[in-house]
Parts: C-alpha cells; structure tokens; sequence
C-alpha cells in the first residue's frame, strides 16, 4: 500500500491511549501465529509461526543499513549477525522464532546430558548433518571442539569466550597459549573432548557446578558452537587476523554463496576455493540453498530459494517507505524512523508492522562513585525527578517500547517476581512522568536545602550520542537535570567514541552517561545484572558497569544467583539482585523497547524472538 | 614539456605522502574511537583488546606504524616475509571480514566513476550549450531564466535533491514512477540496468555542477567576447558562429577544463557520498562514511590515499590539456 507522503499529525496522546488501552485487553502468547507481550498492541505483536499453506520458492531482500560484524563464527557478536547465523548455521542449541526461555538442540540431537556433580556437560552430535561445499563432508565432535578453541586465537577476536566459558578445565591456558603464539594454531582446551566422533564432553572446573553448567550450554547457542573443520580453515586461522571470514563454510538450510555454487545453490565448481563471493561487505550477502543441507535433520522448514541482503540503506525513511509499498522486502537492521513508524502503524496492511520485544533495556547511567551521584538520595531525586514517557517519546513514543521501571526486561526469568511492568515497590520510580516534589524531598535529604543541586559538585559532564534519537534523548535529559538545579556540560561524540573512550573507560567516564543500555546474550537474568552492576565487573577498559557499583551486599548476592541451578529459585535470587539494585538507584531505567519490524504486503513474515528480527528460516513469500 | 611532466610526478609523490601523513595524524594519534575496542567488542576483556592491538599493530609507536604503512604502499612487489602484500598494500581492513584494503576500494570503484562518468557527460551537456547561448543573448528571457533556474539548483542541498526525485519519480515510492528508485543499482545486473537505475541519480549530481559550469562559462565567454582579437576576428569578415567557437569558446572553456579535473578528481575521491547515501549506491564515498564511523583506519587511510592520487593525476593531465588548448601556455 502506498503510504502519504504527507507527514500525519497523529497525536501522540492518541497513539499511547491506543496502545495502554490495547495492552489492557491483550494477553500473552494470543494463538498459535502471534506472540502479543502485555505491552504491545495485538495488531502489532510478532507472527512466530509461518502461515497456513505456505508457499516455497522465491527470493526475499533484507534491507539493511550497516553491514554485519564478522562472517566468521568466532567472531560474529551482533544482532543483525545472529540473523544470518540462526539461517546459515547450526550451533549445539539454537533458538526457534518462539523460543525465548531457553535454546532447543539443533547440531546436538538433545539436551545436554549435565552430570549429578555439575561437572560435565555432554552433547550428542546429530547425526546427517554436513557442511556445504567445499567441504562437504559430516560434521563431528571434533569440529565443535576446533570452533571453540580457535575462538581464543587473538585473530578471531571472539569477545565473550572468556565470558562465559572460562570454567572449563583448561580454558584460561589455553587462552594464554594462544595469546602467545597468535598463528601457531589453535590451542588445546583438555577440559573439551570428544570420546568419539558424535560426542562433545566438556568438563567444568568450578563447584557447585550445574549452574555453571547450565550457563555455558546457553552461551553455546551463540555462533561459537558452529562447527568449524580444521583441515580447511587452519590455513587461514594460521593468518593474523584470520581470513576464514572469507571462506566460510555453512552447515545450515543456506550459506552465503561461493566459488562453488550458483545462485540457485547449486554445485557447478567441483575445484573450488570456497572463497565467499556472495559477500561484499558494506554492500550485499547473498544467501542461497545449502546443497549438502538435509531437511529430515533439522526444525528449520527453510521455504525461500534465495535472499539477498543489500547494505547500506543510510536514508532509513526511504528504505521504510520502499519496503512498506514494495514486494519480497523486509527490514534488516534498522527500526523505520519516527515519523514512518507512525504512517505505518496508522496505514500499513495488517501484519507489515511488527514489534518484537528487543531484549534488554536502555538506561542512564550515574557515577556512583563520583560527586554528587555517590549520595543515594541525589541518585532517588534524578530519578524520581525523570519523565521518562518524554525519554521515550524521542525514540518514537509508546510504539517504541514500555517506560521501564527495573532492570530485569520483560520475558526474563526474574521479571514478574520483581515487579514486572509496574516494578518495585519504591516511590522515587513510580512515576514515569516524574515527581518534582519528590525530587526535591530526596535533595534535602541530600543536604541541599533548597531542593535543588548547589555548589561545584553540581556542575558534571555528560558524553551522549550526536546524532538522533540519542542525541535527543541526551538533550531531554539534560534539561531534567537542570530543572534539578545541575549544570550540565553536554559533550555530544559519535557512539563509538562515547563507548571506546569515554563511558567504558573508568578513567573517562563522565558522571552521566545518558545513551548506554544492556543487549543480553541470552535469556538469562545473570547476562543483564552482572555485567553491569556487579563490583567484580569494573574493568579499566571496556567497562559495562557504567555506575561503578561496587555494593558488597549485591556483589554477594550475584555470586550467590550465579550458582542456583533450579530454575524458580534462580528466578528469585535475580529478583531479588533487581531489587537491592534498584533501591540503590544506580541508572534511570527508561525503556524496554519494541524492534519495529516492517515486510512488504507479499511477505508471509515470521519473527524470531531472541534477536527480535525476521527468521529467514521461517519466513515466505505470499 | 617531458621535464615539466617528470617534475609533477615527483611533487605529486610528495603531495601523496604529505597527505598520508596528515590523515594519519588526524585518525590514528588524536583522539578517535579505538578500533581495538570496537573489534573485541562489548565483553571483551582488557587483555584480549591489548592482545587485539598487538596483532593490528596499533600498539607500535605512531612512526613506525606510518613508516610501515608508506612501506607497504611503495614496495613494488609482494614480499611474504614481511607481510607486504605489494604493489600497492594499502594494508587490510579491521573490519570489512579482514578484506585488503586495495580490494575494498576497487570493489567499489566501479560504481562510483559510472556515478560520476555518467553525470559529467550530462552536466557538460547541459552547461556548456546554455553557458554560450547565455552568453550570446545576454539580457535575454532566455538568459535570465537559465540563470535564476542555475542559481536555484546551486543553492539546493544535493541530498534534498535527492530526496525530491525519488518522491517524483522514484518507481516504488514515486508521484510519476519513471525511473528506478533507491537501491535498484545493487539490483540491476547487466549494464544497461546499472546505466537505468543511474539515471536519477546522474541527473542529481549534474544539476548543480551543469548550474555553476554554466554560469561560470557565461561569465568567462562575456569576458572573452569583448577582447580585441575577437572585434579583430569580426572585422576580417568571420561568420558570428566562427567567431563564437573558433575564437571566444576556445578560449573561455580552459578554465572549465581545470575546474572540470578537479571536479572529477574530487567526486572520484568519494565527494559524491551524499548522491551515493540517498540513493544506495555502493561506492568509494559511501564507503568512507562507513569506515570513520567504525573507525576502520586502514581504510580510511587507503581511500585517502587512493582519493588524493587521483586529483593529483587528474590536475596534472588538466595542465597538460591546458597547453595544448591555449597556445599561450607554455611549459619549461
């Protein structure tokens, strides 16, 4: 349908009475083809499944803005990557377009079998699964174990191995190992073996262990799990930085076209590199069928022929409004802008738009460790003084997302028994408007007479984004500071800049730093409290514990949630980390946001929840 | 003439270092977001961003680093040992899946010179029959209409341009859907496709350089006219058109040929990135945009390095031009 060029004054009152009033009726899970969370409206929420008498064949084109991290596995950390990989290939678990609890198996044929002591994880390779050509051959244990360990070599720059995985026996020496000979190979790690060719043990060093255990089977359902074969890729690994981002090989329904197949994925080069030619970075990636791919091994039904993702959409407003009035588009990697996302909701055919909750959450980050923000009571009048409907609203109003209200995002185990969407029990975050008079209360708490920030301590720096919507959200919130009496020095830098020298940096960081939020690995609660309020996860670079909160009270009871295996007591032991974090009012949580997602009207489009984005495993053409 | 030749080689070769060393300057040792950072990513630790470092040599001192670089960029040849991919190593990108940097460029460079290949044709067409019938008929309707309409697509935004054509003629989003719209250059396979799906875009990046080549042509050719070899040349009994082009175009088109190197040069070094963003073209401009924004340094240094080499040969073959156009130009 062809929308108005003519922006449409629609008011956004109107938009949040739509939406509040929807919400109230909505349920979770409506059916069997949507997935409607308590805050989105139903015409909106994600379709999860694909439709009644789906048609195969054809080619669909995402249309992005930027381009995808790393093709290479190892090092693929991204969400618009995690598009391609959930399509291309097939880690140990995977995530299905609904699953949002935990991964399913997908190269493993279950479950990992985790031992009573929690000291081995042991996973069952599917049988039948094989890499494309030019490899061609079965997958075994053997090449998960090489995919794991040439993620340490410093060429593949993988950035949460060390994360997640550092608990397996002989993980950190291997690290080390690798950090020293760069192309000497890749390290052994003793504590991962394969007894035989279809299985993957791994033993775990740290007690009590199942917890642990539980954790690095979830991180094995990001791209590091994909299997690598060491015959092929250890030239190119022996390189620093390693070029096998230029050869991959796929063992998913596609794989990025190369020297050895046509466009239809067909084997026309028996003599063929595998060199990638179905990518140039910045333009286009080209995915097409993977010949060797078997469909009775896996979930994934795979109806498209082909899709070609094209890079490189700057104008945003214009790749929206070509998607929303063309055929066999979808958005890639960006939200449509703001004014679109309003003609689109207003105009758009059923089902075009879609707004698949974006894991995580956005907040302002304070120096709790800096005056004034190591007094508890200013850090309560910030917040309690903050509108964040007006934080939300320069990102697009409420289509965009929910005010938050703490820092476990809806979805997470953890969320309903630490509030859920109305949130602890605490005044000075009750009002998503803002409390002025609240505000000055906790001021005078403070020592400051007049309600309002005096003296030199008051006048800070903030570091933002410079250009829109961050850059807006900075300025809204730099005017709340002031009507709190501070002087704000705004320094508006790219993002990257504010991210690698300013806010991760301890040194730099300034006593604000409005634009920074968390974008978890996986759906688990430890993944979005300890990197960013835990005291152990200060580091004097790349810092995500932007408050510097160092409170031994909460230190404790991470380590503590970090080791409950039982799912509800885990549950509740994050819930109760979210509390003693929100009462400690470190950061202005302001938004759980919604990804909006547009198709074009011949698109049967199918969301994957995990990374909010179109499944091309699953979607279809009409 | 062959001394002069040689002499502007080597001080082009001088110019290319100059160059190299104030684009290092300004992104590799002031302050910029750190490209280690941005490859290790959000979780990495301090030690694997350092080991990080190390292998993209950014842990050197800042000299050595641009000694190696300007190493690698004039050694002939490919020297394994020492890593240098040559001739011509412009070193690899950080970020573009470890791509040599000399690939990424050329990868792009296609699009970009049919971008600009295409739009100088058109704007050179268009200027320079309304720069002389301008000229002729000074004072006229017709050159005073020519000359409001070139002052309005001099003052109008190249992306706003942009912008308005695809709202009017874009064939997915359009009012007269005519032409095809954002995105269809990556579509289109053959080279008449490309050439189609170029069309808006040529005719938006020639409008304002048609306007100021006009006006520009105007302006020297009322000049040229009012010399005395031209009232000399009439005197003698030439046709009006003789002496219009024989005579007055002739001599006022040389500085269009200088202004036409450098604008080319220009384009071809990424200035057409706003053309290129607007209507998604993959080339060397968009390219740029890209690498600072992740502060890809090779990158960013190579197309540089690749931009100011091309203005240097492109003025270069324009002074060359100049001499034999103007037989009052001589070179010692």
């Amino acid at each position: 349908m062809r929308l108005k060029w003519v922006k449409l004054l629609v008011p956004v009152g109107a938009l949040l009475a739509l939406a509040l009033g929807l919400s109230s009726c909505g349920d979770d899970n409506g059916g069997d083809e949507s997935t409607a969370t308590s805050a989105v409206p139903k015409e909106f929420a994600p379709v999860t499944a694909a439709p009644d008498g789906v048609k195969t064949g054809g080619e669909l084109k995402v249309l992005s803005a930027g381009d995808i991290d790393f093709m290479d596995p190892g090092g693929a950390y991204y969400l618009p990557t995690f598009q391609i990989t959930l399509a291309a290939q097939r880690t140990l678990l995977s995530w299905g377009p609904k699953d949002i609890e935990k991964p399913i198996p997908d190269l493993a044929e279950a479950e990992p079998e985790i031992s009573d002591d929690g000291q081995t994880l042991e996973f069952k390779i599917r049988d039948g699964v094989r890499f494309g050509p030019p490899v061609n051959r079965e997958v075994t244990a053997a090449d998960v174990k090489y995919a794991i360990e040439r993620a340490d070599l410093p060429g593949v720059a993988n950035a949460y191995g060390q994360l997640y995985l550092s608990d397996i026996v002989g993980y950190s020496a291997a690290r080390k190992e690798a950090a020293d000979n760069p192309t000497g190979g890749a390290p052994d790690i003793p504590g991962i073996t394969t007894p035989d060719d279809r299985t993957l043990r791994i033993e775990i060093k740290q007690p009590p262990k199942i917890a642990i255990a539980q954790v690095i089977s979830q991180a094995l359902s990001l791209p590091i799990s994909a299997p690598v074969p060491e015959e092929y890729a250890k030239e190119f690994d022996a390189k620093n930085p390693s070029t096998y981002g230029q050869f991959v090989v796929f063992t998913g329904p596609y794989m990025v076209q190369n020297d050895c197949v046509d466009d239809s994925g067909k084997v026309v080069n028996e003599d063929c590199s595998g060199e990638l030619t179905g990518y140039t970075p910045g333009k286009e990636i080209k995915l097409v069928r993977n010949p060797n791919w078997d469909p009775d091994t896996d979930w994934r039904p795979a109806y498209l022929d082909s899709i070609d993702i094209q890079e490189g959409f700057t104008d945003t407003a214009s790749a929206s409004r070509k998607i929303l009035g063309g055929e066999d588009e979808v958005s890639g990697d960006f939200p449509p802008p703001k004014n679109v996302l309003k003609e689109a909701a207003q105009d758009s055919e059923p089902g075009q738009l879609q707004l698949p909750e974006l894991p995580g959450y956005r907040h302002i980050s304070m120096r709790t460790d800096k005056p004034p923000f190591d007094d508890i009571n200013v850090r309560k009048a910030v917040i309690a003084n903050s509108d964040r409907e007006a934080l939300r609203n320069t990102r697009g109003g409420p289509l965009i997302g929910t005010v938050a209200t703490h820092y476990i995002s809806p979805g997470f185990p953890g969320f309903e028994e630490a509030g859920g969407l109305k949130g602890p029990d605490l005044d000075f975050i009750a009002n998503p408007n803002g409390n002025p008079e609240l505000a000055a209360q906790y001021m005078k708490k403070a020592g400051f007479k007049s309600g309002k920030c005096e003296g030199s301590d008051c006048e800070i720096t903030m570091v933002g984004d410079n250009i829109p919507p961050g850059k807006d959200t900075a300025e809204v919130f730099k005017s709340q500071l002031e009507d709190l009496g501070f002087k704000v020095d705004f320094r508006p830098v790219d993002h990257a800049i504010m991210y690698t020298r300013f806010c991760s940096v301890p040194a730099q960081e300034p006593e604000v730093c409005p634009n920074v939020g968390v974008a978890p690995d996986f759906r688990d609660s430890q993944v979005l409290l300890a990197p960013s309020f835990s005291g152990a996860s200060i580091n004097p670079q790349n810092n995500t514990n932007w408050p510097m909160l160092d409170v031994p009270e909460i230190n404790k009871a991470i380590d503590q949630a970090r080791l409950i295996a039982d799912p509800d007591e885990r549950a509740k032991a994050w819930a109760h980390v979210d509390e003693l974090v929100s009462e400690q009012a470190p950061a202005v949580p302001w938004v759980w946001e919604n990804f909006p997602i547009i198709q074009s009207t011949d698109v049967a489009g199918v969301v994957n929840l995990f990374n909010a984005s179109w499944d091309l495993s699953f979607t279809s053409l009409k | 003439m062959l001394r002069y030749i040689i002499r502007r080689i080597l001080w082009s070769i001088a110019l290319l270092v100059i160059c190299s060393a104030v684009v290092f300057t300004i992104f590799y040792v002031l302050p910029t977001a750190d490209p280690a950072k941005l490859r290790a990513g959000k979780a990495a630790s301090p030690e694997q961003i350092e080991l990080i470092r190390e292998s993209l040599g950014l842990d050197d001192p800042k000299y050595q680093q641009f000694l190696r670089y300007m190493a690698g960029v004039f050694t002939p040849y490919k020297n394994e040992e020492k890593g240098v991919d040559g001739p011509f190593d412009l070193g690899t990108s950080i970020f573009q899946n470890n791509k040599p940097v000399r690939e990424v460029i050329f990868d792009r460079l296609p699009a970009t010179v049919f971008l600009v290949t295409g739009a100088v044709v058109i704007w050179l067409a268009m200027a320079i029959p309304v720069g002389i019938i301008s000229a002729v008929k000074r004072r006229s309707l017709l050159d005073r209409t020519t000359m409001i309409t070139s002052l309005a697509f001099i003052s109008a935004p190249v992306f706003w341009l942009g912008l308005v054509a695809l709202y009017l003629f874009a064939q997915d989003v359009g009012q007269f859907p005519i032409f095809p719209g954002i995105g269809s250059y990556n579509d289109a396979e053959s080279f008449t496709g490309r050439a189609e799906s170029l069309i808006l875009p040529w005719l938006v990046l020639a409008a304002a350089t048609a306007a100021i080549y006009a006006r520009y042509l105007r302006s020297q050719l009322i000049d040229v006219m009012s010399e005395d070899y031209i009232r000399t040349a009439r005197a003698k009994g030439l046709s009006e058109q003789r002496v219009i082009w024989r005579h007055g175009v002739r001599s006022a088109i040389t500085p269009i040929v200088t202004l036409l190197g450098l604008d080319i040069g220009v384009l071809l070094a990424g200035n057409a990135i706003l053309t290129e963003s607007v209507f998604n073209i993959p080339g060397i401009g968009k390219e740029t945009v890209t690498a600072i924004g992740q502060s890809d340094l090779p990158l960013i240094q190579g197309i540089v390095l690749f931009g100011a080499f091309f203005i240097v040969i492109l003025n270069l073959i324009v002074d060359i031009l100049y001499a034999y156009l103007d037989p009052r130009v001589r070179y010692q």
